[in-house]
């Protein structure tokens, strides 16, 4: 019966991903890529990812920006808002590694890893539409599949 | 609340809907053709000339590194903006990405690269170390004077009546040494890329 359950759980949880961002100080280029996913040209909820700006309803936060130093405390606060199965994907260059705003005397603290445990990170300055919901695709099937069996 | 949980019941159990939410057939997600992706090698053999990297805008973008015998460009994800720039900049095509290469030889464009010597007259000591320590001066006049003076005009700048000239800035590769000498800072290497396109025929 358990068994049932949990593989029901499996496929409602990758057939309904609910997504939350944040914008941790980025050029907001990767933020309209992440709004043009819901575009009709590429129509994120036919794939049933669902975006919210709610981080309690969510599963996977999508962390977008180079991590200025008013949002190290904020991200976490808003990463523990998250219920529980849960991952972060860090979305464009900014959260990877800083990319163009990481030089000499910026004032911005990336990586995003070094706050929140992130589970994928998609490249791009910015990543194409495709590519995020690819991540997002491929990402929570195995992240979310078995969450109850994994945590006993 | 008995009625909302028949409601429920008779709403999520239908065929219809388990079927469209079970087994939804959706659209395959294709990156368009003009996608521009990270520059790829094409097999063409690196001269390590370091056009790509030095018209990178991004810092740890791109690297050239030494592959045995040969060199590589190597790009890093996570860094790389995807401009494109370093295809362009490339003189013999070694990356690729999208269509880059391709239109840049229908529109018969590149990028030419010249360093521009700027001297500060005003904190400008007339030593002559950056005259001196040019290994391009020094390949064009051997017989150069201790004090930076010259009697050849084919030197990039010399000390000329207590003065610094910059004669021929066109021949300066880049390299910074003058920079590095200068004990006031007070002359400067500028970089200027300019795209370029063939025009007529």
């Amino acid at each position: 019966m358990t068994d049932m359950l949990q593989k029901l759980k499996n496929a409602v949880r990758s057939r309904s991903i609910h997504v939350a961002y944040v914008d941790t100080g980025s050029c907001n280029g990767c933020d309209i890529e992440v709004l043009a996913c819901l575009s009709p040209r590429y129509d994120l909820e036919q794939y049933g990812i669902y975006v919210h700006n709610n981080p309690r309803e969510a599963d996977i936060l999508l962390v977008i920006g180079c991590c200025t130093p008013q949002w190290e405390d904020k991200l976490k606060g808003i990463w523990e808002k998250i219920p529980e199965p849960k991952a972060a994907i860090a979305i464009g260059n900014c959260p990877v590694s800083g990319c163009v705003f990481n030089r000499e005397g910026s004032y911005v603290n990336p990586p995003a890893s070094k706050h929140i445990p992130i589970a994928a990170s998609v490249p791009g300055c910015p990543p194409r539409p495709t590519e995020i919901i690819r991540a997002v695709l491929s990402l929570a099937p195995t992240i979310f599949a078995d969450y109850e069996e994994k945590r006993q | 609340m008995g009625f909302s949980i028949i409601w429920y019941l008779r709403e999520f159990l239908r065929a219809e809907w388990l079927r469209n939410f079970f087994f939804a057939k959706t659209a395959p997600l294709v990156d368009p053709p003009y996608f521009r992706g990270y520059p790829a090698l094409t097999g063409k053999e690196c001269t390590h000339c370091l056009s790509c990297m030095m018209i990178c805008p991004t810092p740890g973008a791109i690297e050239v590194l030494r592959d045995g015998e040969t060199w590589t460009p190597h790009i890093y994800p996570g860094h790389c903006i995807r401009c494109g720039l370093c295809v362009e900049a490339c003189p013999e095509d070694v990356l690729d990405a999208g269509r880059v290469l391709e239109t840049q030889k229908r529109d018969r464009t590149d990028i030419s690269v010249r360093y521009q010597v700027t001297v500060n007259p005003d904190t400008c000591v007339r030593c002559g170390n950056c005259v001196v320590a040019c290994p391009v001066n020094k390949e064009a006049d051997p017989q150069l004077g201790a004090g930076g003076t010259s009697a050849n005009d084919e030197v990039i700048m010399k000390i000329h009546r207590g003065n610094l000239w910059v004669v021929h800035d066109e021949k300066c590769t880049g390299c910074k040494t003058c920079e590095s000498v200068c004990p006031t800072t007070a002359i400067r290497i500028a970089r200027v890329a300019e795209g370029r396109q063939e025009v007529g025929k």
